[in-house]
């Protein structure tokens, strides 16, 4: 049962979408839940920008380049990478809000709390070789011109390298979310996300020989490394924020079973006080 | 009932490893007087080099590394107590915990890149350069768990619904504050010198006083929720 | 308190039933096992065809070096495992039989059976990449072989989930005596996609030159 400490509820206003969000942000029982969601929608949003407009490391060059062409890289991005990575220093914390959102869809199935814990500490720590050390060696790569061309190739190997190349944080993560949804009695999720699980976690594999090849298909911007790989990991994000909308719509803060989705319910009132009761 | 033994002792902690980091701040000479980022390959490596500066380097920094990840269980304390305020998930708790994971880590690694740096002074000046432009990015310019700390904090006291607060309001303004003052320092490549440099006002100074004034302001704070909550739990049991 | 739907036909998306549901004798179904395990190797199919046309399209380009590493690949080892997998897609097949119609023991043998299929075919494999490796080809020796290697490894990997997936069905058996063949079936849908995976690798790395 909920219990605000405010007593009843007022209704929901019907009118501007501001008048809305307001109501859903201090009376919404389940606004806790909605703003992880709409974190994870607006950083990945923002992380296409950042990374394939504004920094233009995505989709990857070719490590294949001579040091005098790396230079070259740099010099034509060079306030992208700058801004860009500064910006992504700045938000990339809300990835903290985001894993703690989906570690709590684990923390809502059968199974036990550890599947969470896991999964929250595996992905905390993934930022740091996953996406951060790339930002800070492209800052260093890009912020004197004059560097030495040696290293600045060096930096650019580190910068793609742990961005393309950690693999077991995500791996493994994928594989205790697969486990906690084949295992999980509440019906939290369908089993084909678990299953779904599964190729995310398998696209890690795929992409090991990256550390290896320097060209072809293998290479960390080969056609089957990041263009197939790329192609399933889109395709597992869009599904499982679909599907975390569902399951946050269908929330009853209980610890049984979650109800199914009627057919008749519209999403927006499925937010009021007594509704999942 | 909660055990809670010992959370006074972690909390006492928090003095203790402010007083040595502070200590090792003044004891890197690269700190007290802050490395300007414009100074060239030979002018770092003769930084290095200078035997007036190398054990000092190298002893702030091995000091830096045993205590790198100190604020964890301060980290951990917030958690507990973000867990008692009146919210319907643990997924504010759950994010510090995730921010506990990764911010002091990336303090690890700066402190890394700089010991590395001193450890072989008569290398080539680029390459002792670049140890000491990784050290100095990743010192500055990844505020990104801090800022995040500090806003899921302050998210999580507005949306508190119990009767009596865990944490006063003015708690969670202080920590929006205290996430804007840190973002000037995640532009540190942009300039080489002025203020967002990394030896400049908004990245080094008021960075690093806002840090401190966290690390301050939230020991107090956490001291007084933490008897407070002895304070109802003997209430209750009594 | 909501209502809860119970549903007893499966769904579209397939998103309903757990693997433990023995509750709808007369439920419709449209495929044998979970329509999750369906939806997950039409997927994985799919995913391995992307492979397929990559290999296929890099072969075009070069087909003289292929060809010239092909040669290389003992082609009565290939058949020699696509025939061991055959055989196990046999006995799996037989398992579910066996568990439909309830002769738990027969079922059992099967699924064993099928580990032991499984288990030669993983020997021969590591025998047959053991040689290559000794004859100096390995992953890196050119591009014909860095495919080798990752199509029959990536499908070797496949394998060995595949012995957790039989060791599912084996304790399903064991344990509920009387349950409904659904696991036991979605189990073999995944086992039958490595064979059919198998024979296109086989078709492709060995027999198509």
């Amino acid at each position: 049962m909920s219990a605000t400490t405010t007593g009843a509820v007022p209704a929901m206003p019907s009118g501007s979408l501001m008048r809305r969000i307001a109501w859903h942000c201090r009376y919404d029982e389940k606004r806790e839940l909605w703003i992880g969601w709409w974190t994870l929608v607006a950083f990945y949003n923002l992380y296409g920008l950042l990374f394939f407009v504004l920094a233009r490391t995505q989709p990857p060059p070719q490590p294949s380049l001579g040091p005098a062409e790396i230079v070259q890289w740099f010099d034509d991005r060079r306030s992208g990478l700058l801004y860009g990575y500064a910006i992504v220093s700045i938000v990339g914390g809300a990835t903290a809000i985001m894993t703690a959102t989906l570690a709590y869809t684990m923390r809502r199935m059968s199974v036990s709390r550890a599947f969470a814990y896991s999964y929250l500490l595996i992905y905390a720590l993934a930022t740091l070789p996953g996406m951060l050390i790339m930002g800070v060696a492209c800052t260093v790569g890009a912020m004197r011109p004059d560097r030495d061309h040696a290293l600045v190739s060096w930096l650019y190997d580190f910068a793609f390298l742990s961005f393309e190349g950690t693999m077991g944080v995500f791996l493994v993560g994928s594989l205790i979310w697969m486990a906690a949804v084949l295992l999980d009695k509440n019906r939290v999720f369908p089993m084909w996300f678990g299953y779904l699980n599964l190729c995310n976690a398998l696209t890690e594999v795929v992409v090991a020989p990256a550390w290896i090849f320097r060209r072809g298909v293998f290479a960390w911007d080969g056609a089957i490394a990041w263009w197939i790989n790329m192609a399933v990991f889109v395709t597992y994000t869009t599904v499982f924020l679909t599907l975390l909308r569902g399951m946050i719509v269908r929330e009853d803060f209980g610890s049984g079973p979650l109800p199914e989705l009627a057919s008749d319910r519209a999403p927006a009132s499925a937010g009021t006080l007594g509704a999942a009761r | 009932m909660r055990r809670v033994d010992g959370e006074l002792v972690l909390l006492w902690t928090l003095p203790a490893v402010g007083l040595i980091w502070l200590s090792a701040f003044l004891l890197f000479p690269g700190f007290v007087q802050p490395m300007s980022p414009a100074m060239s390959a030979e002018e770092v490596v003769a930084f290095y080099r200078d035997p007036a500066n190398l054990p000092r380097i190298r002893y702030s920094m091995i000091v830096f590394n045993w205590f790198a990840v100190g604020l964890i269980p301060i980290l951990a304390l917030i958690a507990l107590q973000i867990r008692r305020m009146g919210h319907r998930t643990p997924i504010f708790s759950y994010a510090i915990l995730a921010c506990a994971a990764g911010g002091p880590t990336i303090f690890l690694m700066a402190n890394l890149f700089w010991l590395t740096a001193a450890f072989r002074p008569e290398r080539d000046p680029q390459q002792t350069l670049m140890f000491n432009d990784l050290a100095w990015v990743t010192f500055s310019s990844q505020v990104g768990f801090l800022i995040a700390q500090s806003v899921i904090l302050a998210l999580a006291i507005y949306l508190d619904r119990r009767e009596r607060p865990v944490f006063p309001p003015w708690v969670a303004h202080f920590n929006l504050v205290v996430a804007l003052l840190l973002i000037p320092a995640a532009f540190v490549g942009i300039a080489l010198e002025g203020p967002i440099a990394w030896n400049g006002l908004l990245s080094f100074w008021v960075r690093n006083i806002a840090i401190g004034l966290w690390i301050v302001v939230m020991g107090v704070v956490l001291g007084q929720a933490i008897k407070r909550q002895q304070a109802e739990d003997g209430a209750m049991t009594t | 308190m909501t209502t809860v739907q119970v549903s007893v036909a499966p769904r579209a998306d397939g998103s309903d039933e757990r693997a433990a549901s023995s509750e709808k004798p007369g439920g419709v179904r449209f495929v044998p096992g979970q329509p999750d395990m369906w939806a997950f190797v039409l997927f994985e199919a799919l995913v391995f065809t992307s492979y397929f046309t990559v290999y296929v399209i890099r072969r075009t380009q070069s087909p003289g070096p292929f060809l010239q590493s092909q040669t290389h690949l003992d082609l009565h080892v290939g058949v020699f495992n696509t025939l061991v997998l055959l055989a196990s897609s046999w006995s799996v097949a037989r398992c579910v039989q066996a568990t439909r119609e309830g002769s738990f023991r027969a079922a059992l043998n099967n699924a064993y059976l099928t580990m032991l299929f499984g288990v030669v075919f993983l020997v021969s494999k590591v025998r047959e990449w053991a040689t290559a490796i000794a004859q100096g080809f390995s992953f890196t020796t050119d591009e014909f072989f860095s495919f080798y290697y990752f199509l029959t490894g990536i499908h070797f990997l496949h394998l060995l989930i595949g012995f957790v997936v039989l060791g599912v069905a084996v304790s399903r058996i064991r344990s509920a005596a009387g349950a409904a063949p659904e696991l036991v079936e979605t189990c073999a849908t995944y086992w039958h996609t490595i064979d059919f995976l198998w024979v296109l690798i086989f078709a492709l790395l060995y027999v198509m030159r």
